[in-house]
């Protein structure tokens, strides 16, 4: 085994057979500095949080396992190492989902699971595949298998990044992860399965037009889902999880506008990693401040916390720049990456997905108002209760999660108002991990044309606000869900879907696995004549055996009812038959014994010779 | 030349002694005896391996009948892993076995076994190999047998039936393979020539294969092992399903690739039959372990389906699935030994057997399930662990065959396989570590094993991670031995 460190790639020969290789620089180096910066403020809110569970030592455990593995995936530099690792991730974090052991917790952990491993096998499938066309050398020899290896690969880390269909453990997770955990499984995790779904498209699918117009579908259903199920949902948390399936639609959104573009991409390509970033950092805010909520009260449901943020300016401030921020509001950065995608979808002609786009950009800044509304505006319904929190307006969170939160708040109008000095300057940084030159110059963010598109999308986002949030609060007098619930996938399409296939492959496995013994016994029963068990009586035969029993049996019931008043003796008839059995089985010994029985037999035999020969 | 004999006759001839010798007072003897002859023994083992490889003839009674020994390259393999797992399971034994009656009875007969197996590792022509697979048979019966309940005996002979009927079929098949091969010791790559009964030889061939695999848990002969293994004492189960079933493996790998050669039977029938019981087993056993709740069975279906990973990799007759396949019987050595002695250790400690008891007892006997959940992770072949390396090359192997359908459908049910593995082993670890908030777990008394019962489940679980983080020098090693036979 050696350490070889190369221009920008260090490798580990032979470790896992194959060796392990790392590469810096790029969009690779970015996203280490945002775990980084993500483990770190999560890190100093975990102190915090955590400080009054049990098992503190798992999720501490777990929190590192997983850093390390998170950080080898953007690192590593073929996609063998990013297997190994992203395996290990997934793995890891389990833990977090599963933490508190609820029930619902452990449910959702199961799904999170199962969907880590699925994808995981699925993946391992298009890598060996990938060997198989032959990927890595000078030709590929078979394209269609190449292609094949990509959906495989592409189905794992779409699973991981929560893009329709596969996005049903996403809003079940991270609800019931603790917080900062939920914080880097929405800010970050997600953010290695859209990583592999760039490498994936700019290696195997680049300029693939068809390619492009199938992941651009997915992508725009999983943007809209993920604003309409965040709509829907009445749990703080649920509602953050929810918006990232819909931002992680965006992300997609723009890769998709990429690979349709091809080498005139630069726009998309940028505004696909500005989004990427910013959303770690949005996601990273809005999380933490579901963490304080949850920490002070141990309730996420929006009926209850109602009220909860009034008199905390701080957390107020806070809440507002992430949702600012992932609203798409201008001077704040999500503006800046919206605004980027938005051109690319322009510049591919997409009209559709253009208005799905600014729907979707609308339904985010809807729910955000909804969430500062109910949280920092309006009073709770019962007035003790709305007191209580006003009392918390000292305690409800120590100093070094206000600092941490505060800075990592304060970057994103930093990266809005001054873009070209930060924001736009990563963006070109990553842009290389897409094969493209970055951008000499600057674009105009902040002209008439884009505003318009930011505009368009906030008043989509406040109208809806009126139309339907409003509309339907009064309706309901709380914050309900309109959607029906058979509309879960999980419960009612994936989970039936296994277990009847499971059914069916276990019935198949139970008669394979039974001919073999079934064709041994029916030889036994057949050809070997098998006999029952010996089963040695102490006296008797069955013949007396049988009708002992059956003798006492009736005593028995005879006395319970016929003889009720005057009971007869039990003789125990078995024992007696049994006697007679074996004084009958001794005097025919005896007889057969005897000289005269043989006398006997023999004039026997000599009648019957002499029947037969006089009557032949 | 007669030091070959010695790590076969050593434990066989102690073994014997140990029978013969009166119940000995203190306990404490009886374990020193055995212990002192197992790592004796594994030490005249390691020699042999290190040696270089030799011929020995210890008597002919015909030209083509002698009984030969030679440790090659595949031997050493095997006798290595034999080794390991024997005197690791046997220290388990130690403690566990301190719950059962006739302890000396059991120790006698593991250590015939262990002789055998070497002997079986070691033998140099089918003969000597065929009567060192006979006695194994019955020198592991009483093993099997061990607790004399109706219920033992009934799978032992179940377990004899299956054997036998297997041993049959293998015995019909090499008086041809006597006549037709050309020399009388085993040669890689085959000692096959130019063959007039090519159809004939080709049934005979497969009902060696056939008879081979009743051991190896091959579909339809796998009856016996989920029948025989959670009645026998836990390391004997984890001795019998880590080794005795991979001799079947062994013995299948002498026929194919020393005798008969893998050219004569590419492409043929036996081959694509071969494959298909191979991959229905694959399947077949995981998923009844999916559905199984007794630990031990379903452990004993997850060998079924295991043992027909390395099936397949020999069935495939391509080099890089030969490498996976030798390397998977390393790590499904280690691993399942590991797993067995788990569920050893649980039934010790706690006297739970099925899988709902499990809940919270990762709370008790935590060093216990972490062995468990890190073999478990091996055996489903997650990253950085053994079983993620031989699964990689099993399948690359399969996609380079180029074997029609076969060359996707290995790779698709070994993945398949991959995700019911995790289905039925990963919940018993959630299960033990995470019972949910209503368990009881301020309460919970801690009840770790003894060291006789950590140690080896600790260096098997490093083992087997450790052949997944290095397997380069074993991949090497196989690679040159595989070069001499395809």
């Amino acid at each position: 085994m050696s350490c070889i460190l190369t221009n920008q790639t260090f490798s580990i020969s032979e470790l896992c057979g194959y060796g392990l290789s790392f590469s810096f620089g790029g969009l690779r180096t970015i996203y280490f500095v945002i775990a980084l910066i993500m483990w770190t403020v999560t890190g100093i809110f975990s102190l915090e949080y955590m400080k009054h569970y049990e098992n503190k030592k798992r999720y501490y455990v777990s929190f590192f396992l997983t850093f390390l593995a998170t950080v080898g995936v953007f690192l590593s530099a073929d996609l063998f190492t990013l297997y190994v690792f992203f395996e290990i991730m997934s793995l890891t974090s389990y833990v977090w989902v599963a933490f508190d052991e609820k029930k619902e917790s452990l449910r959702a952990g199961e799904t999170y699971l199962a969907i880590a491993i699925i994808g995981g096998m699925v993946m391992l499938m298009g890598l060996f595949l990938m060997r198989a066309a032959g990927a890595g050398q000078m030709e590929v020899s078979n394209r269609l298998l190449l292609y094949i290896a990509g959906f495989c690969l592409l189905f794992g880390f779409l699973a991981k990044a929560g893009a329709f269909p596969l996005h049903i453990w996403l809003p079940k997770a991270h609800p019931v992860a603790p917080a900062p955990a939920s914080a880097l499984l929405s800010g970050i995790l997600t953010k290695t399965g859209i990583f592999g779904v760039i490498w994936i498209s700019v290696t195997i699918f680049w300029e693939n037009k068809a390619f492009g117009n199938g992941l651009l579908v997915l992508a725009v259903i999983t943007m809209v889902l993920g604003g309409i199920l965040a709509l829907n949902s009445h749990n703080l948390k649920e509602v953050l999880a929810c918006s990232s399936v819909s931002q992680i639609g965006f992300i997609l959104t723009g890769i998709s506008t990429v690979c349709i573009l091809g080498e005139e991409s630069v726009l998309a390509a940028k505004g696909t990693i500005l989004h990427m970033v910013n959303h770690s950092l949005f996601k990273l805010v809005l999380f933490i401040v579901a963490g304080v909520v949850f920490m002070n009260l141990h309730k996420l449901d929006l009926n209850e916390i109602q009220g909860f943020g009034r008199k905390k300016p701080l957390l107020q401030f806070i809440y507002l720049m992430g949702a600012l921020g992932i609203g798409g509001i201008p001077l704040f950065s999500g503006y800046i990456s919206k605004t980027l995608l938005h051109e690319g979808l322009v510049e591919a002609g997409l009209v559709t997905a253009e208005w799905l786009f600014l729907l979707s950009g609308g339904l985010t800044v809807c729910y955000m108002i909804k969430i500062y509304v109910l949280l920092f505006l309006e009073k709770n319904k019962d007035e003790t209760v709305q007191k209580k929190y006003d009392n918390m307006a000292k305690t409800y969170m120590n100093k070094k999660t206000a600092i941490a939160l505060t800075v990592s708040a304060c970057l994103l109008p930093v990266f809005g108002i001054l873009p070209e000095y930060t924001i736009d300057k990563i963006g070109n940084y990553g842009m290389e991990f897409f094969g493209l030159e970055p951008m000499k110059e600057v674009p105009h963010y902040f002209s008439l044309e884009n505003l318009k598109g930011g505009l368009i999308s906030i008043g989509i986002g406040v109208v809806i606000y009126f139309a339907v949030v409003k509309l339907l609060y009064k309706k309901q007098k709380c914050y309900g869900s309109f959607l029906p619930k058979w509309l879960d996938m999980e419960n009612k399409f994936y989970r039936p879907l296994i277990t009847a296939v499971c059914g069916v492959c276990k019935f198949i496995c139970r008669v394979l696995e039974g001919l073999t013994d079934g064709l041994v016994v029916l030889l036994r029963k057949t050809i070997y004549r098998d006999k029952p068990l010996p089963h040695e009586l102490a006296e008797g035969n069955e013949f007396t055996y049988a009708v002992g029993g059956f003798m006492d049996s009736t005593v028995k019931v005879l006395n319970k009812t016929v003889y009720k008043s005057n009971p007869k003796e039990n003789k125990n008839y078995r024992h007696k038959l049994a006697m007679y059995y074996a004084m009958i089985h001794e005097n025919n010994k005896i007889i057969t014994r005897s000289l005269s029985f043989g006398l006997m037999m023999f004039c026997t035999g000599l009648f019957i010779v002499l029947v037969y020969l006089l009557t032949v | 030349m007669y030091t070959l004999l010695l790590p076969i006759l050593v434990p066989i001839m102690m073994g014997i002694l140990l029978f013969i010798l009166p119940e000995p007072k203190n306990r404490k003897n009886l374990l020193l005896y055995t212990g002192i002859i197992l790592i004796f023994n594994g030490i005249l083992v390691l020699r042999a391996v290190f040696s270089s490889v030799e011929t020995f003839t210890l008597f002919s009674l015909h030209d083509q009948l002698s009984i030969v020994f030679k440790a090659d390259e595949l031997g050493k393999i095997f006798a290595v892993a034999v080794t390991i797992v024997w005197i690791l399971a046997g220290f388990f034994a130690f403690s566990y076995m301190s719950h059962e009656k006739n302890e000396k009875r059991y120790y006698a007969f593991y250590l015939i076994v262990f002789g055998v197996l070497i002997g079986l590792d070691f033998s140099g022509n089918l003969i000597t190999m065929y009567a060192f697979y006979e006695f194994m048979t019955l020198c592991s019966f009483p093993l099997v047998i061990h607790n004399q309940s109706k219920e033992a005996i009934m799978a032992a002979l179940k377990y004899l039936l299956y054997s036998f009927f297997g041993a049959y079929m293998a015995l019909f098949g090499i008086y041809f393979m006597i006549k037709y091969a050309d020399s009388s010791v085993f040669v890689p790559g085959g000692a096959f020539g130019t063959v007039e009964n090519q159809a004939f030889l080709l049934i005979v061939v497969f009902l060696m294969i056939l008879g081979f695999g009743v051991k190896a848990g091959m579909f339809p002969v796998h009856g016996w092992l989920p029948t025989a293994h959670p009645v026998a004492p836990a390391p004997a189960s984890a001795a019998l399903s880590a080794i005795i079933v991979k001799s079947g493996v062994f013995a299948m790998i002498r026929v194919a690739y020393y005798v008969v050669g893998p050219e004569f039977i590419r492409g043929t029938w036996v081959q694509t039959v071969w494959l298909s019981l191979a991959l229905i087993t694959v399947f077949m056993g995981s998923m009844l372990a999916y559905g199984e709740k007794v630990f031990k069975k379903r452990l004993a279906y997850s060998t079924v389906s295991q043992v027909s990973y390395i099936v397949l990799g020999l069935a495939l007759l391509n080099p890089i699935a030969m490498t996976g396949s030798l390397l998977h019987v390393l790590a499904h050595a280690f691993i399942k030994c590991t797993l067995f002695l788990v569920a050893g250790a649980i039934i010790f400690k706690t006297g739970c057997t099925r899988v709902d008891e499990f809940r919270g007892i990762g709370k008790k006997m935590p060093i216990t399930m972490w062995c468990y959940t890190f073999a478990s992770l091996g055996l489903i072949g997650i990253p950085p662990t053994g079983g993620f390396i031989s699964k990689w090359y099993l399948a690359t192997g399969a996609l380079d065959s180029g074997i029609k359908i076969f060359n996707f459908l290995g790779p698709i049910v070994l993945l398949i396989s991959a995700l019911l593995t995790a289905g039925y082993l990963l919940p018993v670890s959630i299960n033990a570590f995470l019972p949910g908030e209503d368990f009881d777990s301020k309460n919970v008394k801690k009840c770790e094993p003894d060291k006789y019962m950590l140690i080896p489940l600790i260096v098997l679980t490093v083992l087997s991670v450790l052949i997944g983080l290095f397997p380069n020098f074993l991949i090497q090693y196989f690679t040159n031995l595989i070069s001499g036979l395809m």
